[in-house]
């Protein structure tokens, strides 16, 4: 069974990016989120496996949406998208319950690495 | 790359850039100072990591070698002396230069390794000599196999004890993570949160504080006290399946518990260690553009209250509306220009450096004075400011100071100053650079303004000194005889008064012969916004800046009288000129009609030493106005230096008050 992912950022040019580095792998990219708002909805709506959680976002942030989104399914795989800098949000979306995170600009290895490693 | 980043990125590598370069000539100062040389490690370390995050090779490369170096000095494995000072100050450079590349052509164009060659045979010339170890090829040791002191305090053991913690399930376990890690702290954090899953964690370093907190430095290295009833193998899976580790190495830890009893050292070490974290005032990044528009913003809203005050309504309730909007208004603006301003250290903080690498290549022994670098002005100002400042500077050591054997000949110590001075005065920023040194020769000045066509010999003769000292300040003119390398970089003193009075100051000379020079230079507290008086001339609403103006008076034909052909007035025993301010701006009217009423109004502007009178229609009112540049098309006008809209909605222009005078 393929694994369904949900990718979180207000930027196309990301959201562009991961999508093709994770479906070069064989995971499927089932929805896109330009927002923390829309994040949760879609959470909701398409049940994915993994969730890719950009941090700056417009109207609600990437930290917030990562609580919404454990808050209504605990079990919820999210790797949280960061740039430098932001080390203290990333703790603290791991504090809440995010399993890792990846930095940009970051190669595919590494986003796909992470992604294997939350999933196992 | 996202602009973003990038534009975070150059904010960020200027600040710790500047941060280098202060911090190491503190260490030139006292080479003992540890806390100095951890804030430059510090600095190189963040910026490694920024740069490696950036994908900037040779940066990363240039910042892990200061990196090692700096850690090389704090172990105190070399020996830090002038050579090393100055190899520290070349690899800011380099930084610098690097971080300017990237910016004009988004590469990294600079050649870093020839650098990074020499400072290895520094290295090596400077080994203190008890280990080899101080040649890092590439990551090296240093990062790796430091034994960091992982001192168990008495409450620790405690802990350890009330845990049951047994000799062989007290474990010590060092954790690495690879060299190529982004966001240490995070992964740092995320072992962490595993050991606690795995057992009962008894001590780390870092610290779980430290880390939430971003206040420690967290390196490669991370060590877990650990009471746990899983088997080696198992800890180890568990950790390693964390990204970006490496290694994990286990081994059982020795208690001594006599330490109970008698140690009370740990939790004194405790203690000190809380004090050591620092307090941040907290603040917010803004883009200066956001700054603009909300002046701007500031400035549409002072003529919407100006247009409500001239609505001649006679109601008290609409007045005490008024009145409270004037207050709310004026102190919106105020603060405003408040958040605009900056410390002017921001500039002055470079010339230590500046001056220091100047001496050295000169031969010259200077002290450097510096004055009110907490002296507040508009950013705007201070980031046009930088490069006439640094010219001014280059040119008082340059040419000003002489060499020590030349000053002792003429008596003056063989040390020169150098004094640059900041503070307001009323509401200009007055900025001064002074030198003890040779001084501008006025005779000197007037001819070669005479053989450079600059000036007429009739123009001259009757000239005073100081006066002659302007000529410097001409375009293609230059006073040294044969330019040397530390001042011939394409700014002249032309570009820097013209940069100054872009900003709408004035810069001004004086100089004594062998007694030095004195530049100063005084600037507006804020440009947009300014008090003016509003005037009637040829029947136009004009506006002249407050500031500008010295007087306002009421003369009769019969006062006005002619000097050499000059209409001039005499208030007070003092002469000064006057002419039409409807001639001065080229407006065609029946122009000497004023000497036909009997009362002339003239208001009486200055710019630096010279007053002119000027005769109006009319005097208007005061009030405050918003400075709009004329704008693109119509670039500069002749004695116009921009535009307002009055309260009625009409535009008026603003008079340039320093080109008439």
């Amino acid at each position: 069974m393929s694994v369904n992912i949900l990718v979180v950022d207000d930027a196309k040019f990301m959201r562009v990016s991961i999508k093709n580095m994770l479906e070069k792998a064989d995971y499927k990219v089932i929805a896109e989120a330009e927002n923390g708002r829309e994040a949760l909805k879609k959470y909701k709506s398409e049940e994915p496996d993994l969730v890719t959680m950009d941090i700056t976002m417009p109207e609600k942030d990437g930290l917030e949406a990562t609580r919404d989104i454990l808050n209504y399914d605990s079990e919820a795989s999210i790797i949280m998208v960061s740039a430098m800098g932001q080390q203290k949000i990333v703790i603290e979306a791991i504090e809440a319950g995010a399993q890792d995170f990846v930095v940009k600009p970051f190669d595919e290895k590494r986003v796909l690495e992470a992604a294997k490693n939350v999933l196992s | 790359m996202d602009e973003e980043y990038l534009q975070m990125f150059f904010d960020e590598a200027e600040e710790y850039i500047r941060d280098l370069n202060d911090d190491i000539l503190i260490l030139e100062e006292n080479p003992e100072n540890t806390e100095v040389i951890n804030a430059i490690f510090r600095a190189a370390h963040s910026l490694k990591g920024m740069a490696a995050t950036m994908g900037f090779d040779e940066l990363t490369d240039l910042t892990h070698k200061l990196e090692n170096v700096l850690d090389l000095i704090r172990e105190e494995k070399i020996y830090l002396d002038a050579e090393m000072i100055d190899a520290l100050f070349e690899g800011i450079d380099l930084i610098n230069e690097l971080v300017e590349d990237i910016k004009r052509t988004g590469r990294e164009t600079t050649e870093v390794e020839g650098f990074l060659v020499s400072l290895d045979e520094k290295i090596a010339a400077h080994n203190k000599g008890d280990t080899d170890d101080v040649f890092l090829g590439g990551n090296a040791s240093l990062e790796g196999k430091e034994e960091w002191d992982l001192q168990l305090t008495e409450k620790n053991l405690k802990e350890i004890k009330s845990h049951g913690g047994e000799e062989d399930s007290v474990l010590e376990i060092r954790v690495m993570l690879k060299k190529e890690t982004v966001l240490k702290s995070v992964r740092a954090y995320m072992i962490l949160k595993k050991a606690e899953e795995l057992g009962y964690l008894i001590k780390s370093l870092p610290d779980r504080e430290g880390i939430e907190n971003d206040e420690v430095e967290v390196r490669q290295e991370i060590l877990l006290v650990l009471i746990t009833g899983l088997n080696h193998e198992e800890i180890k899976e568990e950790l390693g399946s964390i990204i970006d580790v490496n290694s994990v190495e286990i081994n059982p830890l020795n208690i001594d518990y006599s330490r109970l009893e008698t140690s009370i050292t740990g939790e004194e070490q405790d203690s000190s260690d809380k004090n050591s974290s620092i307090d941040v005032s907290p603040t917010v990044r803004v883009d200066i553009e956001k700054l603009d528009n909300l002046m701007n913003m500031v400035g549409e809203l002072l003529i919407n209250k100006t247009q409500l005050e001239d609505l001649d309504i006679d109601n008290s309730s609409f007045q005490n509306t008024i009145q409270q909007l004037d207050r709310v208004t004026t102190e919106l603006h105020y603060t405003v220009m408040q958040i605009r301003m900056v410390p002017i250290s921001g500039i002055f903080s470079r010339f230590p450096r500046l001056v220091r690498d100047l001496c050295r290549d000169l031969d010259k022994e200077i002290d450097l004075n510096i004055e009110g670098e907490d002296t507040e002005l508009d950013r705007s100002i201070i980031d046009e400011l930088a490069d006439p400042l640094v010219h001014l500077i280059r040119n008082a050591v340059d040419h000003g100071i002489e060499k020590p054997d030349k000053r002792e000949e003429k008596g003056k110590s063989r040390t020169g100053i150098v004094e640059i001075r900041a503070y307001q005065k009323g509401s200009e920023i007055m900025i001064e650079i002074e030198d003890d040194g040779r001084g501008l020769d006025g005779e000197k000045i007037a001819r070669k303004a005479v053989e450079k066509g600059l000036a007429a010999q009739e123009e001259i003769e009757n000239m005073e000194s100081e006066e002659k000292l302007q000529y410097i300040f001409e375009p293609g003119f230059s006073t040294s005889e044969n330019t040397s390398q530390v001042s011939g970089r394409g700014v002249g003193m032309d570009v820097v008064k013209k940069v100054v009075e872009s900003l709408d100051g004035q810069v001004n000379i004086e100089s004594r012969i062998d007694e030095g020079t004195l530049i100063s230079i005084s600037l507006p507290l804020t440009l947009a916004i300014t008090q003016a008086l509003l005037v009637k001339i040829a029947r136009e609403t004009f506006a002249i800046p407050l500031d500008d103006i010295s007087e306002t008076l009421t003369v009769s034909p019969e006062e006005i009288k002619t000097i050499r052909g000059q209409e001039v007035i005499v208030p007070r025993d003092e002469t000064i000129p006057i002419t039409s301010a409807a001639h001065q701006l080229n407006i065609d009217v029946d122009n000497d009609r004023y000497m036909e009423r009997g009362e002339i109004p003239v208001v009486t502007v200055s710019s630096g030493s010279s007053e002119i009178g000027l005769i109006i229609d009319e005097f208007l009112t005061q009030q405050e106005i918003v400075v709009k540049s004329m704008g693109e098309y119509l670039g500069s006008v002749e004695n116009i230096s921009g535009a307002t809209i009055i309260g009625d909605g009409d535009v008026a222009l603003i008079l340039d008050v320093r080109k008439i005078a």
